[in-house]
């Protein structure tokens, strides 16, 4: 270990092994470490079945509910738009290649105690039992709307500067609280409401995200990968790996070396690494990241899909905070054997929400609520760190915690940005020449 | 896919050194380099070729563990959807020999279902003089024996002489192919993003 590289990478989860592919692929020398045995950190994939019994401090139950390593349980619940900023990193970086995808069945929205189907397009939402008969021609003009909006061409604005705040443009287009609340949630994927007075150009390039996602593969605007969301910071380590980064797993680093305010390298202990760069998960910095929230999930084992989703095999709902009386949403995935992450006839599923009172594990009651019986539950509280300084002195760059939101567009966010923070530069795409390579003697 | 030329996932494993990405080269581009840097390889750990079984094509993807020094930082990922495992070992260095029970595990464990397959590298490299150190063939006998119909295939090959490479690879098609033809699976709601660009690029050979 006690090598000289030019970035250290500490902990694998799936930001840091972005993080540690596009440098590598840059020409970076990286070394990534990581404490734990397995890939992925925070957003590993637990498997058997019996690893998530130890991450809760339970006893293990073998085979009880069918083959125990059948399962790949994600610790952090999130899919994949299938037109988001994910899926347009592992298709420049080639690393779609090592994984599998299928779509998500469907997307549901809460209302009124009930489940809706999420309408997307015109015509679901001209089919759709969750707004009258005025509303959806009324909805139906918002989206055709946003699907011709273009921010470059004031011709496409129809009166609507991109200033203009969402609040407004709800107004502008007459629709009511209900058809804001699922526009706003199901559709555009905020948390809470703090968009409304924000420029309506953000709800509209979401809602068009959501649109362009659902219309790449069909049922849902989400994918996930077969075997579970630990296989993502796999793929990218691997990234990594073949550009020339060493791994080191199993390794308790716990000590970052400095000198004149800014990092030299880092100590197991036993040995020093020396780096001018380090990059790392909250974790691996206790002293240099500050608590700006925390987040509750239960992960239910479930012996039977969830009720009222017309049999599809994987969903998300989303219950808009409004419909609950909350500040932020809460947010259910139920994924099952279709993508490889339990055995047949089980059901997983992940309720989520962003703490807002001293009874965390009660907040997330409408969501459990939906789940009917549950067989196992396994519920934890989190805090969400944020680091306290760029880094830009220090030359120590730590990402933020997973958010509670159910896709990967903040993920990406912080991922790109940290990577600029690190550089300087945004990520240049055509660094990577593996569709070169690949094509080699044709 | 869209070809219909039946197509098999082989992953290359074995300890460190013994000549998997050398393997690996042959497969690729039938070229030989003694230089440990892995420069020659970078960006690239995986390549399809074609080979005839009787009158079909048969695609081979070979992966290579892609500079991924030590063999339990692999992770999980690489095993998914392989059919087969090419397990090497030197000839030369009866340790790598006798490390292999672990690694049949690792793959029984990982990729449940693929079929491996043994091969001995290095045979350039065998001294007959020499006393120990090198795995002998009553080696291989006992521990065949032991293991029990675990391999579809055992190989002797040299990546340096360039001897047994290619008949190794085309027996391995021969193999899978003949084990799947009875039992091949489609799985059509497969998504793999980004597939309608590169499609057609991926579906030629390399070599």
């Amino acid at each position: 270990m006690d090598e000289t590289y030019d970035v250290i990478v500490m902990g694998t989860g799936l930001k840091e092994c972005i993080l540690s592919g596009m440098l590598s692929v840059t020409g970076k020398k990286v070394l990534h470490v990581d404490r734990n045995t397995y890939y992925g950190g925070e957003s590993a994939s637990l498997t058997p079945l019996d690893q998530v019994f130890q991450h809760f401090g339970r006893p293990p139950v073998g085979d009880k509910y069918g083959r125990g390593r059948d399962w790949n349980v994600d610790l952090i619940p999130k899919f994949l738009m299938a037109n988001g900023q994910l899926v347009k990193l592992l298709i420049h970086t080639g690393v779609t290649r090592y994984l599998e995808f299928k779509s998500v069945d469907g997307s549901y929205v809460y209302k009124g105690g009930k489940i809706y189907k999420v309408p997307a397009d015109e015509k679901e939402a001209l089919q759709s039992s969750l707004m009258g008969i005025f509303e959806k021609r009324r909805f139906k003009n918002f989206l055709q709307f946003v699907q011709d909006y273009e921010v470059d061409d004031p011709k496409t604005w129809k009166g609507v500067d991109p200033t203009m705040i969402s609040k407004q443009l709800y107004e502008k287009f007459g629709l009511d609280a209900n058809t804001q609340d699922f526009t706003g949630h199901a559709l555009a994927l905020f948390r809470n409401d703090k968009y409304m007075l924000e420029p309506c150009v953000e709800l509209i390039k979401r809602c068009r995200l959501y649109s362009e996602s659902l219309a790449r593969y069909g049922k849902s605007p989400y994918l996930y990968p077969l075997y579970g969301l630990g296989e993502l910071p796999q793929g990218f380590a691997r990234l990594s790996a073949i550009y020339g980064g060493t791994y080191m797993l199993d390794k308790p680093v716990d000590k970052i070396v400095m000198q004149d305010g800014h990092v030299v390298g880092v100590s197991d202990g036993k040995d020093t690494a020396k780096c001018s760069i380090v990059v790392c998960d909250p974790s691996y910095a206790p002293d240099r990241r500050k608590k700006v929230g925390q987040v509750v999930r239960a992960i239910c084992i479930l012996n039977h899909p969830i009720d009222n989703i017309r049999g599809a095999q994987s969903v998300q709902i989303i219950i808009p905070q409004n419909q609950v009386n909350r500040n932020d949403d809460i947010y259910v995935c139920m994924v099952s054997s279709t993508h490889n992450v339990c055995p047949q006839n089980y059901y997983l599923a992940i309720v989520a929400t962003t703490v807002e009172t001293n009874n965390p594990e009660a907040e997330l009651q409408p969501g459990l609520e939906l789940l009917g019986t549950i067989e196992e539950k396994f519920v934890s509280v989190v805090d969400l760190f944020e680091p306290e300084d760029d880094g830009k002195d220090s030359k120590i760059f730590i990402t933020k915690s997973y958010d509670a939101t159910s896709h990967f567009e903040t993920t990406c966010d912080d991922v790109l940005k940290t990577y600029e923070r690190i550089t300087g530069a945004p990520f240049d795409f055509s660094k990577v020449k593996h569709t070169e390579v690949d094509s080699v003697g044709e | 896919m869209a070809t219909g030329i039946p197509g098999y996932k082989v992953i290359l494993h074995g300890d460190y050194g013994v000549g998997k990405s050398s393997i690996f080269r042959r497969f690729l581009n039938n070229t030989f380099t003694t230089a440990t840097g892995r420069h020659s390889t970078i960006g690239l750990d995986h390549c399809t070729r074609v080979f005839k079984v009787g009158t079909q094509s048969v695609k081979l993807t070979l992966w290579d563990t892609g500079g991924v020094q030590r063999m339990s930082y692999l992770g999980s990922s690489y095993y998914r959807g392989a059919h087969a495992a090419l397990l090497v070992y030197s000839l030369s260095n009866k340790d790598t020999f006798g490390v292999l029970s672990q690694f049949i595990l690792d793959i029984v464990m990982n990729a449940e279902g693929a079929k491996i397959f043994l091969c001995g590298n290095m045979a350039d490299a065998v001294n007959p003089e020499q006393e120990s150190g090198q795995v002998t063939e009553a080696d291989l006998e006992q521990f065949m024996s032991q293991c029990d119909d675990v391999f579809s295939g055992v190989y002797q090959v040299s990546c340096k002489d360039n001897n047994g490479l290619e008949e190794m690879f085309t027996d391995m098609a021969r193999v899978l192919h003949r084990d799947s033809v009875s039992r091949l699976t489609l799985r059509r709601d497969l998504v793999r993003p980004g597939d309608t660009e590169t499609a057609n690029s991926e579906k030629s050979s390399c070599c």
